[in-house]
C-alpha cells in the first residue's frame, strides 16, 4: 500500500512558535566520505533517541516480473547479517530496550529505530552489519514471501479502499511504475529470487543512496562520532539507474468499476498532478485542505451533512518523487447511486473553479497546517519523519523552516487557478466499488 | 510496513511498559468542585498546545437493552448546543486547527480534544457546552443516526473491525461487559431522541467524572477558567454502577463462535478466556510476561507463527483488563487454507509457555524492553491528559507510575513461572473465526462446541 505522509507543514510565521519550538540552528548536518548524510536533533526531553533511515529506493524503481520486490526487500532486511545472523537483529535490539518498524511506499523504504539513548552504540553497530553484510538466507525468504503474502491479503481483506485504491492508481498510471501496488502482484510475489534480492541490495543499500536523521537525548558529537565508527567504513556504491519513464499526459476521462460485497458504494476519482517538488504544491496542498479537511470543508458540509449522499469524504495528495494524484474519496449513503455522489463532487469542484475560495478559508486552512505542524515537533519521532521527509521530497531539509514564507505567498486567486488547472474531466481517473456491478 | 498493530482498543496498551530510569510522573495538581467533578492540570510548555481529557461513567455497560446507546449518545454531543448549531460548532473548531471528540467505550465515555494555547478561552468554553447543553436537535440526529447505521453494516466489510465484540459476546455472556458497544442494525434502528436524552441526563454528570488538562497554560488561572465553566454542572444521582461488578459467569467448556464471511480469503481470529483487571496487583507483572509471550516482534506466538512459518503477517496476545473483568487473548489471521495450521500452531505456543517457562535470559529481555519503551508512551501533552483521566478510572495513584521500574525490577523468574498458570489459561479457552464457514466449520469442531452466525448478526448467549 502506498503509504500517505500526512505531514505537509504550513508554518504561519516563525516567531510564533515559541521559544521551545525546534528551529533551522538545531538541525546539524554532516555528510560522511561515503556519502552517507546525516541529519541530528538534539532533544533532551525525554531518555530515548530514534534513527530514521531513509533508503531512496521503492516500487518506482521496480518493473513487471519484479513487483512489490522493495517491500519484500524491506522485510529481509531483518532476517540477518554477519554479525548478526537470523533473528538477531530483533532480539538484540528489543534485549537493549529498542524497537523498530520499516515502511516502504512507491518512492521510498524507510527503517525506523526507537531505543533508550544509553542503547544508540547497539543500533549503529545493528544498523551498519545489515547495511554492510546483508546476508539472504534462502530458508528466511520462503518464510518471509508467505508472510508478505499474507500482508497482502490482510489488507485486502479488511479494506474495499485498498481493492479501489489500486485498480484506479494501475489505470491512471499506464506506463509509469505508479501503475503497480507498492504490495506488488501476486504472481510476482511468488516468483521473486535469490538473485534479484541480492541485485536489489547491491544497487540501492548503498550508503550514499540514504539519508540518515537522528532525534533524541544524543549529543551531536555523540552521534558523528558513531557514524564514522560504524557507517563510514561501507563503501559507496555508483549511482542507481534512473527511473526513466515518464507517464504520458492523459487525453481523456477513464472510468472503472470493482466488484465487493460492501453495504454502499465506494468512489475514487483521481486527478493527475505534479511532483512535490513543483511550485504548485503547496496551493494543491491548501487545496486539498479546504475540500476535505475537517467537518467544515466545502465536501463534507455539503455531501455528508446538507445533502446526505455521503457518509464520509476524503482528500489525499501524495508526496513523491514523480508526477502523482489528486484524489477525492467518498462512500454512499443508504440508496445513495454512486453517480448523484459523483456529479455533487464535481460541483463543488466547479464552485472553486468558478467562485474561488474565500479569505476566511484561506485563514482557516493556515491555522489547521500550524497545529498539524505543532503535532509533528511535539515528539521525537515526528521531528525525524518530517525532517527526513522534507530532505528527500521537497529536496532539502531547510524547506520545513521556509514553509512559512512559501506558505504565505499563495493567495485565494492561487488556489482556483490549480483547481481550473488540474481538476479537468480529461485528467481524471473515476473508480467506483460496488456490490451490483451488472446494472 | 514490517509490523501493524494487530488489535485495537487495548486498554492495557497505554501503561503496559512502564519503567525507565528517570522517568517519574511530572506534577500536577488536583482538586474537585463541589458537583463533584474531579479536576487534574499538569503544565507542558514544550509546545505551545493543550490537550483535554474528560472521562464520564457514560460507557456501553449502562446500555440496557438498547445496545450502541451509549456511543450513539456520544457521536450526537457534538449535533449543537445550546449556542452553537451543529454547523458553527464544525467552523469554530476547524478555523483554528482544534481537533475535539467524544467517544464511548465499553466502560466510560471520554471527551478529547486538542489545540492551540492562544484558543483555549474559545475551545474550553466549547467543551463547556457541548458537555453541559447538548440539544440533540432533531434533523441532525436523524442524519447521524443514518450514518451510524450505514457504517454498522459496513463493519462486514472488515472482520478486524466486528471481531472484538463477537469475542467479548462469548467471553462475557449477558454480563454487561459482554454488551456490543457499537449496537446493531436492530437497537440503533430504533433509539431514538428521547432515548439520548435521557441517557446522557443520566450519565453525563460531574460527580463520577474527571476532566484533565495538560499543556502550556498557567495552573492558576485555568483553575479559575474551569472552576467557573463547570461549576453550574449539576451534581446528580449517580447510576447503579453494579452491573460491572456483578459476577462474570464461569467458562464451563471450550467454544468456537464461527463468524461466516463467505467472500472471505483469510480466517482472522481470537483464542482466550478471562483476564486480569486493571487493579490487579500483579498488572505489571503479566504485562512483562505477555510481552515475551504476544506482546512484541520476537515474542513467541509471532516468532512461530510468522518468523518461522510464514503462516501470517503478525501474531499477537493482549490483556484487556477493565473495572471488573477482563479478557486474554491470543490474535491473528491466516489464509483460509492454513487456518488449521495457524490454530494448532498457536495453542503448541501456548502450551509451551506453560511447560518451558520463561528463563533468565528472556525475563531480561523483556524487563529491559518494557524500561527502554516507556518515555515515548507520555511524550506529549494528550499522552498525558489520556493517563491522568485512566488513573482517575481506575483508582491508580501516582506510585503505579513511580514506582513502576521497582516493580519491573522486582520480578524474578520464580513467580514469573508461577504467574503463567493462573493469568494464561489454557482450558476451556474461548475461539472466535471469521471467515468462509465452509471452509472452517469442520475444523472448528476439533476445538470445542460450535456455535454458528452470520456476520454482523448476534447469536443470543
Amino acid at each position: 500500500m502506498k503509504k500517505i505522509l500526512p505531514f505537509f507543514l504550513f508554518l504561519l510565521s516563525v516567531s510564533q512558535f515559541g521559544n521551545a519550538q525546534m528551529k533551522l540552528d538545531d538541525v546539524k548536518t554532516f555528510v560522511l566520505k561515503n556519502g552517507m548524510k546525516f541529519l541530528v536533533v538534539e532533544d533532551f526531553s525525554i531518555p530515548n533517541a530514534n534513527m530514521y533511515l531513509f533508503y531512496k529506493v521503492g516500487s518506482r524503481n521496480e518493473h513487471q516480473g519484479i513487483t512489490g520486490l522493495s517491500h519484500f526487500f524491506e522485510h529481509m532486511m531483518f532476517n540477518g547479517a554477519k554479525k548478526y545472523g537470523p533473528k538477531m537483529f530483533d532480539q538484540t535490539m528489543e534485549f537493549n530496550g529498542g524497537s523498530n518498524n520499516a515502511y516502504t511506499n512507491s518512492d521510498v523504504t524507510v527503517y525506523t529505530d526507537w531505543f533508550p539513548a544509553s542503547a544508540a552504540e547497539v543500533m549503529f553497530d545493528l544498523e551498519s552489519d545489515r547495511i554492510a553484510n546483508l546476508s539472504i538466507a534462502p530458508s528466511m525468504v520462503e518464510s518471509e514471501r508467505g508472510v508478505v503474502l499474507s500482508e497482502r491479503r490482510t489488507g485486502l481483506e479488511n479494506s474495499p479502499w485498498r481493492q479501489l485504491f489500486e485498480k484506479v492508481q494501475a489505470t491512471a498510471f499506464l506506463k509509469h511504475p505508479y501503475h503497480w501496488p507498492v504490495i506488488g502482484y501476486e504472481d510476482d510475489m511468488k516468483n521473486w529470487t535469490q538473485a534479484d534480492l541480492e541485485r536489489y541490495f547491491k544497487t540501492y543499500y548503498a550508503p550514499n543512496n540514504c539519508v540518515v536523521v537522528v532525534s533524541g537525548s544524543l549529543k551531536f558529537e555523540e552521534v558523528k562520532a558513531l557514524a564514522e565508527k560504524y557507517l563510514e567504513p561501507i563503501p559507496a556504491q555508483p549511482e542507481p539507474p534512473k527511473v526513466h519513464i515518464v507517464e504520458p499526459p492523459q487525453t481523456g476521462e477513464r472510468r472503472i468499476t470493482e466488484q465487493r460485497d460492501v453495504a454502499t458504494p465506494y468512489l475514487l476519482i483521481s486527478y493527475h498532478i505534479p511532483e512535490t517538488k513543483n511550485e504548485d504544491y503547496y496551493a494543491l496542498s491548501m487545496l486539498s485542505s479546504i475540500l476535505g479537511s475537517g467537518q467544515s470543508s466545502r465536501l463534507y458540509k455539503q455531501l455528508v451533512d446538507q445533502k446526505q449522499l455521503a457518509t464520509q469524504v476524503f482528500t489525499s495528495i501524495d508526496t513523491s518523487f514523480d508526477p502523482s494524484l489528486f484524489s477525492v474519496g467518498a462512500v454512499a449513503n443508504k440508496n445513495v447511486d454512486a453517480l448523484n455522489l459523483e456529479g455533487a463532487i464535481y460541483m463543488e469542484i466547479d464552485k472553486i473553479k468558478t467562485d474561488g475560495i474565500t479569505e476566511k478559508e484561506l485563514q482557516k486552512v493556515k491555522n489547521q497546517k500550524l497545529m498539524e505542524f505543532y503535532n509533528q515537533v511535539e515528539t521525537i519521532n515526528g521531528k525525524s519523519n518530517t525532517l527526513g521527509t522534507y530532505e528527500l521530497f521537497f529536496g532539502d531539509y531547510k524547506k520545513m523552516f521556509s514553509a512559512p514564507e512559501s506558505f504565505n505567498k499563495v493567495t485565494a486567486k492561487d488556489i482556483q487557478e490549480v483547481a481550473k488547472k488540474y481538476f479537468s474531466k480529461s485528467n481524471r481517473t473515476v473508480g467506483i466499488l460496488k456490490s451490483n456491478v451488472e446494472n | 510496513m514490517k509490523i501493524i498493530i494487530l488489535s485495537i482498543g487495548i486498554l492495557i496498551g497505554s501503561l503496559q511498559s512502564l519503567s525507565a530510569q528517570s522517568y517519574q510522573l511530572p506534577e500536577y495538581s488536583t482538586f474537585t468542585l463541589p458537583n463533584g467533578l474531579v479536576v487534574n492540570l499538569m503544565e507542558q510548555h514544550e509546545v505551545p498546545i493543550i490537550a483535554v481529557n474528560v472521562i464520564l461513567p457514560a460507557g456501553a455497560i449502562y446500555d440496557g437493552e438498547k445496545a450502541g446507546l451509549a456511543s450513539l449518545t456520544a457521536d450526537a454531543l457534538n449535533l449543537g448546543t445550546k449556542h452553537y448549531t451543529k454547523t458553527q460548532l464544525d467552523e469554530a473548531l476547524d478555523f483554528v486547527g482544534a481537533d475535539m471528540r467524544v467517544v464511548a467505550q465499553k466502560e466510560y465515555a471520554a471527551l478529547t480534544a486538542q489545540f492551540a494555547a492562544k484558543d483555549q478561552e474559545d475551545i474550553l468554553n466549547i467543551v463547556k457546552e457541548v458537555l453541559l447543553y447538548p440539544t440533540f436537535e432533531a434533523t441532525a440526529y436523524e442524519k447521524e443516526k443514518a450514518r451510524t447505521l450505514v457504517a454498522l453494516e459496513q463493519q462486514k466489510e472488515s472482520p478486524r473491525s466486528i471481531i472484538q465484540s463477537y469475542f467479548d459476546l462469548l467471553l462475557y455472556g449477558n454480563h454487561v461487559y459482554g454488551n456490543i458497544p457499537q449496537g446493531t442494525l436492530t437497537t440503533v434502528g430504533s433509539l431514538t431522541t428521547a432515548d439520548i436524552r435521557q441517557f446522557y441526563e443520566a450519565n453525563y454528570i460531574p460527580n463520577g467524572s474527571a476532566i484533565s488538562i495538560v499543556g502550556d497554560f498557567s495552573t492558576d488561572e485555568m483553575k479559575q477558567t474551569i472552576t467557573k465553566l463547570f461549576s453550574e454542572w449539576k451534581k446528580s444521582e449517580q447510576q447503579d454502577i453494579k452491573g460491572s461488578s456483578k459476577p462474570i459467569s464461569e467458562l464451563t467448556e471450550a467454544r468456537v463462535l464461527v463468524v461466516n464471511k463467505d467472500d472471505a480469503k483469510e480466517t482472522t481470529f481470537y483464542i482466550g478466556s478471562s483476564g486480569m483487571n486493571r487493579n490487579d496487583p500483579e498488572f505489571v507483572d503479566i504485562s512483562i510476561i505477555n510481552t515475551l509471550f504476544g506482546g512484541r516482534f520476537t515474542s513467541m506466538l509471532n516468532d512461530e507463527l510468522r518468523v518461522n512459518s510464514g503462516l501470517t503477517y503478525g501474531a499477537s496476545s493482549r490483556f484487556q483488563p477493565l473495572k471488573n473483568g477482563g479478557s486474554f487473548a491470543i490474535t491473528t489471521f491466516t489464509a483460509n487454507e492454513t487456518t488449521e495450521a495457524a490454530i494448532d500452531k498457536a495453542l503448541e505456543v501456548l502450551e509451551n509457555l506453560h511447560s518451558k517457562g520463561l528463563n533468565d535470559q528472556s525475563l531480561a529481555s523483556a524487563k529491559n524492553y518494557v524500561k527502554g519503551q516507556f518515555p515515548p508512551k507520555y511524550e506529549t501533552v494528550s499522552q498525558l491528559a489520556g493517563l491522568l483521566g485512566e488513573m482517575f478510572w481506575y483508582d491508580l495513584d501516582t506510585s503505579y507510575i513511580n514506582n513502576f521500574q521497582q516493580k519491573v525490577d522486582a520480578l524474578d523468574l520464580k513467580k514469573a513461572n508461577d504467574l503463567i498458570a493462573t493469568y494464561f489459561p489454557k482450558d476451556k479457552l474461548q475461539m472466535v473465526l471469521v471467515g468462509k464457514a465452509s471452509d472452517i466449520k469442520k475444523i472448528a469442531e476439533k476445538y470445542g462446541k460450535v456455535i454458528e452466525t452470520e456476520i454482523n448478526t448476534y447469536p443470543k448467549m
